[in-house]
């Protein structure tokens, strides 16, 4: 058992707070102090293992982690540990690396969507608390980006951490993503024309209320100046001068967007990426031909199926350099029996490439890393494998800076695991999740 | 660019030792005219944009059966764009110009389909749900076949592009006359009358206003105009048919009416070829079809390998379909799309002569379609779009090593995998096979096209049968 394999190394003693639901169930009620879930775990912690996965594609031998409030406080090897600081060292054969980020998922979700544009629509709103979610945490999975359903344009994605009795305490970060489902076909390439007009639509009205605004704000300083250049500099100058000398002048406040307008200004001004969903290389040829001159973030999602084709525009997609949510799956080329290891491919067109579990549920998280030791049997890049579950997956949702490695002020989200993760066999002894281990016993 | 084409006299002396190649200069001095105006106004299009956006590709050293009725041998067709720019021999090659050695093969122009399904994936608007990597569109590359009917579209078969896929909108317009329905032939004969009665009146017109402004132009009420259209000259009416009599009634009304009659099916056209031929009409057949005369007939019937042959020696155009118009890898092998030029080569086995089976699959069908001003013989001015066989087009043993869509190489034998190993290209022969992606940083690479292509790619023993 995982008792055994933790040992406690400092004098200093945290009373155990024995929480139900930390219990392995049916087991043993632990001699030892035994620190369990949330609260039990002392804010301010030191982990010692000998091989931890940083999570960019690097490892660490000898590593210490210093846990402090839910964050690291920094990384590094051998790094000498103050006096008083509780410690957990680990075994051996165990390894750390961060928690798993699955940002594509609809865990814990039902129901189906419509096949037309609902930007607007936030799968924040669809959030259950109590569904269920420590299964995901017990597979290691400590983010989960939750999409809208639906076969159009279906909305905006939110992050969420797998705990927590409420939305507020679940959500990380809403209206992560917009996903967009793109199929070779006019409806699905009018969806997205039909969003990037609303916003030009927008633009016009709101050049419009400017003219106007201007207009009426006009006349005093048409009457100071009567040189007036053509340019907007000038007019903006002019502003500046009419209105420092007509104090009660308001200034120009534009009309907002309405709300399905809304989420598009936000593509538009890249504050709201696009995770665009194709299953077929001519998906991907009609996505960017919909896409036109629009200059937005935008990642793929490819779903792969038995004899999917994507591999002809993986060059084209490897230039671009975006991420490519894939499943961890080994495809066959189109009419033949050959093989294909599409993760890899991508991989080696310099795509970023994110896996997914095979299967969104329980059971496809807890196979999920053993599903990409598969791949990489099969030619995908180790490291790139690693970054796929972590890095990329967090860099993905916009949330690199807090997420998805191991290094100094990121969330404390780290899984203690029995040994190699693409092993088959690994088992997940323990789960940090901002500096609380919220599953598995460990013992200090 | 005008002084691209160069000729010596040297050359040609040698070469007009045999009539072909007289055909041959023929051919490229005629050819010469319309390529240097089409130079001149790409010069003036290119002096506004950038020379170095043009982009030149040659096909060497093949023997160009250009469709027109020359071949020349182990010449050169110079392509600019997406257009053929010359066809002949020392030609001069820009600098940059991607040049393509096929020594030992054949240059045929791209097949054209008067009919196909599947072969674009998708459904509606074409440009918004062409699939240009199907699996299909790869097959029937493979088979030669370059532009083809998607419904009521002529399109394109351009692997991996999904822009300038459609050529004509409105490829055919089906009309009803047959004895099984004798309402929808009546109907259409009144139309007919209609039509020509209102061109009559319109031109009596045209002819009086001259004289009397004040002249009103006579109604067009009731017409129909897709009838208008065909009497015109401006829509080719096709008609399914496949029995004497509904073949011979459709010639007298083409005759009557003077318009030029499409004829899908045309089983029994040997019977009544003559009347056919008179009428000025274009036949689809299907060489290998079987069907025996009914037994109570007294006449002749039923189908005949010499169809095509009889039909076109009547005058009038064969163009070839198979059984099924698709790729089928099902139960129908050798009888779909994936084998068009077996049809063609049934139809010579009929006695219909070699260049008239390359025509019945390009030209013929073009000229049906209407866009053989665009594609369907292999001329300066027209579309780049051929193929590159190891032997005779006809032969069952002939495979399509290369087919080149708007100048680009669309199907390369050796770089799909479902045909690379049969009778291999010597150089690909000698290169592993890859199998699973080995995951490596190096991965064991198959051999670059471009290698490939520069190397001169032997006739593979056996192959060709010509």
């Amino acid at each position: 058992m995982i008792l055994a394999t933790l040992t406690l190394v400092t004098g200093v003693f945290v009373p155990g707070a024995l929480v139900p639901g930390a219990l392995v169930p049916g087991g043993p009620a632990p001699a030892t102090p035994v620190m369990g879930a949330i609260g039990a775990t002392p804010d301010l912690l030191a982990i010692k293992a000998r091989r931890v996965l940083v999570g960019d594609g690097t490892e660490i031998e000898h590593a210490v982690i210093l846990v402090d409030g839910g964050k690291i406080v920094t990384i590094g090897q051998d790094l000498p540990i103050e006096r008083g600081i509780p410690v957990l060292e680990l075994d051996d054969d165990q390894l750390v690396m961060p928690g798993l980020v699955n940002p594509y998922s609809r865990f814990g979700m039902t129901g189906g969507g419509y096949n037309d544009s609902r930007a607007q629509v936030k799968a924040s709103t669809e959030l259950y608390p109590p569904s269920g979610y420590r299964a995901a945490l017990e597979a290691g999975v400590t983010t989960l980006g939750l999409y809208p359903a639906g076969t159009g344009i279906p909305g905006q994605a939110v992050v969420v951490r797998p705990m927590g009795g409420t939305s507020e305490e679940m959500i990380v970060k809403d209206g992560a993503y917009l996903k967009v489902v793109m199929r070779p076909s006019s409806s699905n390439k009018r969806n997205l024309k039909k969003g990037f007009e609303a916003v030009e639509k927008y633009r016009d009205k709101v050049e419009k209320e400017r003219e106007k605004w201007e207009k009426k704000n006009k006349p005093s300083s048409k009457s100071s100046s009567d040189k007036k250049g053509d340019d907007a500099a000038d007019e903006k100058k002019e502003e500046s001068k009419s209105s420092s000398s007509k104090k009660k002048e308001s200034p120009f406040v534009p009309p907002a967007p309405d709300e399905e307008t809304a989420p598009w200004l936000a593509v538009v001004e890249k504050k709201l990426p696009l995770l665009v969903t194709i299953d077929s290389a001519a998906a991907y040829d009609h996505f960017i031909d919909a896409l036109g001159k629009e200059d937005v973030d935008w990642s793929l999602r490819i779903g792969l199926s038995r004899e999917i084709d994507v591999f002809y525009v993986k060059e084209k997609i490897g230039k671009q350099g975006c991420y490519v949510l894939i499943d961890p799956e080994i495809t066959l080329h189109p009419g033949t029996m050959r093989q294909r290891n599409l993760p890899a491919e991508f991989d080696r067109a310099g795509a970023k490439v994110v896996l997914l579990p095979r299967s969104d549920s329980a059971s496809g998280f807890e196979s999920w890393l053993e599903d990409v030791g598969v791949l990489i049997g099969a030619g995908l890049d180790r490291k790139a494998a690693v970054r796929g579950v972590t890095q990329y997956a967090a860099d993905f949702l916009g949330l690199g800076a807090e997420l998805g490695t191991l290094a100094e002020g990121k969330r404390a989200n780290l899984l203690i695991l029995s040994g190699d993760p693409f092993e088959p066999g690994t088992e997940v002894d323990a789960v940090m999740l901002d500096g609380q281990i919220v599953h598995g016993e460990t013992r200090l | 660019m005008s002084t691209q084409i160069r000729f010596q006299r040297g050359r040609f002396g040698a070469l007009a030792r045999s009539a072909q190649a007289l055909a041959a200069v023929a051919l490229v001095l005629t050819a010469q005219a319309p390529a240097f105006a089409q130079d001149a106004e790409d010069d003036a299009a290119a002096a506004v944009t950038d020379e170095k956006d043009v982009k030149w590709f040659a096909l060497t050293g093949g023997d160009v059966y250009t469709g027109t009725g020359a071949v020349l041998h182990g010449a050169t067709v110079l392509c600019k764009d997406k257009k053929i720019s010359a066809i002949g021999y020392d030609l001069d090659i820009p600098d940059g110009a991607e040049v393509m050695d096929v020594s030992g093969n054949r240059v045929y122009p791209g097949l054209i389909a008067s009919a196909s399904f599947g072969l674009f994936g998708g459904g509606g608007e074409l440009a918004d749900s062409v699939d240009p990597y199907n699996r299909n569109m790869i097959l029937a590359l493979a088979a030669g076949v370059t532009t083809a009917v998607n419904g009521s579209q002529v399109a394109k078969l351009k692997r991996g592009e999904i822009e300038g896929v459609v050529i004509k909108d409105g490829a055919f317009e089906s009309f009803n006359y047959s004895k099984s329905s004798p309402s929808s032939k009546a109907q259409l004969r009144e139309k007919l009358e209609t039509a020509a009665a209102y061109l009559r009146d319109y031109r009596q017109w045209e002819n009086d206003v001259r004289s009397n402004k004040d002249l009103k132009e006579p109604a067009k009420k009731g017409v129909d105009q897709k009838v208008l259209d065909v009497l015109q000259g401006r829509l080719l009416p096709t008609f399914n048919a496949d029995e004497r009599t509904d073949l011979l009634e459709i010639a007298r009304l083409a005759q009557r009416f003077g318009f030029r009659p499409i004829i899908r099916g045309c089983r029994e056209g040997w019977v009544v070829a003559d009347e056919l031929g008179r009428a000025g009409a274009m036949a689809v057949i299907t060489p290998r079809e079987r069907r025996t005369r009914s037994e109570d007939l007294v006449r002749e019937g039923g189908s005949s390998i010499e169809n095509a042959a009889i039909l076109y020696k009547h005058g009038v155009q064969v163009s070839v379909i198979p059984q099924s118009p698709g790729i089928s890898l099902g139960g129908i092998v050798g009888r779909d799309l994936l084998h068009y030029s077996t049809e063609a080569a049934y139809a010579i086995r009929g006695g219909l002569p070699d260049d008239a089976a390359l025509a019945a699959l390009t030209i013929v069908p073009a000229r049906m379609l209407g866009v053989d001003w665009r594609v369907g013989t292999l001329e300066p001015g027209k579309d780049a779009d051929m193929i590159v066989t190891d032997g005779d087009l006809m032969h069952y043993q002939t495979w399509v090593q290369w087919a080149i869509v708007d100048g680009k190489v669309a199907y390369d034998k050796q770089e799909e995998m479902y045909f690379a190993h049969i009778r291999p290209r010597p150089e690909a022969a000698l290169a592993p096979e890859v199998r699973v992606d080995p995951g490596e940083e190096n991965p064991a690479e198959p051999p670059a096209p471009a290698e490939e292509a520069e190397k001169p790619a032997e006739q593979p023993e056996g192959g060709g049968g010509q």
